[in-house]
């Protein structure tokens, strides 16, 4: 066991480029379900909206990278109309089949043969980050920081925009969030009804946080996919929605701490269990009494299963997280 | 006009500039020089199926391009398979998964993969069990080249009727137990993939014939979800965690139990060894084997039996009645928890029923249930949420209507027209065609 590479490989994850994608992503699903109370379980395809909008402009219509921002708000807004139209006026877990169903939909339209002209099929859209490596000041053959925290010029130039951007939305929410359209997405998640009553157009307001937790997404997308040079059609599958919900829970819902730190552990914990595993079935797998346990293909789903463990305690023990507030996580249906 | 056209010549420039490039790289990477070293390859054939007077044959097809690429996507290469054996044998570096991608537009005309969605092979690293590894695709006929319009319709007809059961079945448990408890339960999924595993482990590693373990198969899917109940969601109703909490622990669940599949099972589809190969017989204008054909009158006959008893039996009425309302059922002394745990067993051994169904139809795999679960969610939504016979209704015509619709929009996005009708219904009726009208915002 190489515990020094495990721990140095922990830390840097704590603060590494997964960590500042999957915090943007919460804070845009902390607006709609930490204060909105809207269960949106298809930031995948938010983010998707916005990886394959800056992706598409380089490679198809070869414009600069800027131009990847307004389409992928013209994705966004269009993917929100498509799923709030319908589920905004009813029940809450209506909106949950409708956004998870959407963006498996939107995966398989991306990754089909028949739209791989514009969307490059299950290879993706691949090498359209140079714009974005050209804009960065650092020696791209140099390596910065001291260890575990060393990158070379272009992951640190990455993870400055993205730790920046989570500064900036981390800042835009915490502030929107005390104005006065903040507290009327905290009063429609206690009681709708009630908002209703003193003649706010509960649904407009729904959508606006809808639209506002999809544009945060759509940055954490292109984050992930100027970082990888690369966009997946796989990397949005509908699981990553629930690996931001529950990295989002464990931080805290309706706190901006509680989205960016949560992101954190959740990637500090991941790559422990992750590293740690792998250590154990470097040579062979691990068995007990002559019973294989486990194999090193098996390290995957045994941390995704981990993490569907925590996810499942996490709200039933202790749904608040570590930052919420009990109260603020009041959410009930029906 | 002449701008798109001078548009798309400039779009297909680049693209050979970049499969130019990219080969050219990869030459002179060391990818290439490590391969020949290791002696490892994938060997790839296409072949041509055609059912000669029962017997099927197979002509291996020439000039179809590949590309190989590792687990992270780097590309390892284009490679075209050779006159007369119709393979070709790709170097690959060291021992690790790859995907074998067959580019469907360089299949000669007339030939289409039987499988439009297994155009793309997984090969994970423990498939190397020698230093070659096997990859097969089959183009042939898929029931539509050369008939009519008609024989078409007829066949996706039939196909969509086969899957509207087994969608019907796998989706009466989660209506009622919305009805019931007020959970929208996306670990159903789980319960359907749980019956083809178990079925897989009975059948394959244990030997036993399909026919003698099917119904303890069932047995324990209904105890499966009785243990789901009893373990997880009868805690969190005790405790008093709300409704939305409950979906969100049972997704936490649909992920846990999915990847345990995963962990236990691995990621290839497998078949059952009974019934796994048999030719179709044509009925009119219909092919269907024999085995499918009983699965879909097994179906019928368990989903009429499911109505009766709903309709009939004292027990379906009280199931109904505490799925219509909880509170009032109570109220006139019927044991709500007892009919809950009903429900779930129910549930559990018809999701489990179709979930062999499935098994036998496809082949089967962990992820089998999740891939259904949003076709399952849109059918009950179509019928009305918490309602037996919409689940009914709404889960048979949504699996018509996706294989249907497989005759305009192509094969990979079938299911996309099930959430046009989900979006549809929530616009026009969301009280779903048997559900009850409530207040909406």
């Amino acid at each position: 066991m190489d515990w020094l590479k495990i721990l140095e490989n922990t830390a840097s994850s704590l603060v590494g480029i997964d960590a500042a994608y999957f915090a943007l992503a919460a804070l845009g699903l902390n607006i709609q379900f930490g204060y909105t109370g809207l269960l949106n379980f298809g930031q995948a395809a938010f983010m998707a909206c916005g990886a394959y909008g800056i992706g598409m402009t380089s490679q198809y219509f070869n414009v600069s990278m800027w131009y990847g921002i307004p389409i992928a708000l013209a994705f966004v807004v269009i993917l929100s109309l498509l799923v709030g139209i319908p589920t905004l006026r009813l029940r809450a877990d209506y909106l949950a089949i409708v956004t998870i169903a959407t963006a498996e939909i939107v995966r398989l339209f991306v990754r089909s043969v028949r739209f791989k002209r514009f969307f490059g099929g299950s290879d993706g859209i691949n090498s359209f980050s140079t714009q974005f490596r050209e804009l960065s000041p650092f020696n791209p053959s140099k390596q910065y920081g001291i260890r575990p925290f060393q990158y070379s010029g272009y992951t640190i130039w990455t993870l400055i925009v993205a730790w920046v951007l989570v500064c900036v939305f981390g800042i835009v929410v915490f502030y929107l969030m005390r104005s006065p359209w903040g507290r009327v997405l905290k009063a429609i998640r206690e009681d709708e009804d009630a908002v209703r009553s003193l003649g706010k157009n509960v649904y407009s307001y729904k959508m606006q946080a809808l639209v506002m937790g999809g544009v945060i997404g759509m940055f954490s997308g292109m984050v992930f996919a100027l970082d990888r040079g690369s966009v997946q059609p796989d990397n949005y599958s509908r699981d990553v929605t629930f690996y931001v919900l529950t990295a989002l829970v464990l931080g805290g819902v309706a706190k901006v701490s509680g989205s960016i730190v949560g992101p954190m552990i959740f990637w500090g914990l991941y790559v422990f269990s992750d590293n740690t595993l792998r250590e154990l079935t470097k040579d062979g797998g691990i068995s007990i009494f002559g019973v294989g346990i486990l194999q090193k293909s098996q390290v995957g789903p045994v941390n995704y299963m981990l993490i569907g463990i925590g996810l499942m305690l996490l709200m039933t023990f202790r749904p608040q997280g570590i930052f919420g507030n009990r109260k603020e996580m009041a959410l009930d249906g029906r | 006009m002449q701008e798109r056209k001078s548009f798309h010549a400039v779009v297909s420039c680049v693209k050979a500039l970049v499969v130019l490039l990219a080969a050219l790289f990869s030459l002179g990477s060391s990818s290439l020089a490590r391969a020949a070293d290791s002696g490892l390859t994938i060997d790839v054939s296409v072949f041509d199926q055609e059912v000669v007077n029962g017997t099927t044959e197979r002509l291996p097809v020439s000039g179809v391009t590949v590309v190989v690429k590792t687990e992270a996507g780097v590309v390892i290469g284009e490679f075209v398979t050779e006159t007369g054996t119709g393979s070709v044998s790709v170097p690959v570096p060291e021992k690790d998964g790859y995907t074998v991608e067959l580019v469907l537009s360089s299949l000669p005309d007339g030939l289409a993969l039987i499988d439009e969605n297994r155009a793309i092979a997984v090969i994970t690293k423990d498939a190397f069990t020698t230093s070659s590894k096997k990859v097969t695709f089959f183009t042939g006929d898929v029931g539509e080249s050369g008939s009519s319009a008609f024989e078409r319709i007829a066949q996706r007809f039939a196909d969509g009727v086969r899957l509207g059961l087994v969608i019907a079945m796998c989706s009466v448990g989660l209506s009622l137990i919305f009805g019931t408890t007020g959970l929208t339960n996306f670990a159903h999924g789980e319960m359907v993939a749980f019956g083809g595993l178990m079925m897989f482990l009975f059948n394959v590693t244990l030997g036993i014939p399909l026919l003698i373990s099917a119904p303890f198969v069932v047995a324990l899917g209904g105890l499966f979800g009785l243990a789901i109940n009893g373990m997880v969601f009868a805690k969190l109703r005790n405790r008093g965690i709300g409704l939305i909490s409950q979906l969100v622990v049972s997704v936490g669940l649909s992920i846990m139990l999915r990847n345990l599949f995963l962990y236990q099972f691995g990621g290839r589809t497998k078949p059952f060894s009974d019934f796994s190969m048999q030719t179709a017989k044509s009925f009119g204008p219909v092919n269907i084997t024999p085995r499918d054909l009983t699965t879909a009158i097994l179906s019928l006959i368990v989903l009429v039996t499911v109505a009766l008893f709903l309709s009939r039996s004292r027990t379906g009425k009280a199931v109904r009645a505490v799925s219509d309302n909880p509170t009032l059922a109570s109220s006139t002394g019927i044991d709500t928890q007892k009919i809950i745990r009903i429900v779930w067993f129910a549930g559990g051994a018809l999701a489990t029923l179709g979930g062999i169904f499935r098994g036998l139809d496809e082949q089967v795999g962990f992820d089998m249930g999740s891939k259904l679960i949003f076709l399952m969610f849109a059918g009950i939504t179509l019928g009305g949420l918490g309602s037996a016979y919409g689940a009914l209704i709404g889960g048979f015509f949504v699996g018509v209507l996706v294989e249907m619709a497989s005759l305009v929009v192509p094969a990979e996005l079938k299911a996309a027209p099930a959430l046009f009708i989900l979006i549809i219904v929530l616009i026009v009726r969301p009280q779903g065609i048997l559900g009850r009208k409530q207040r909406v915002g």
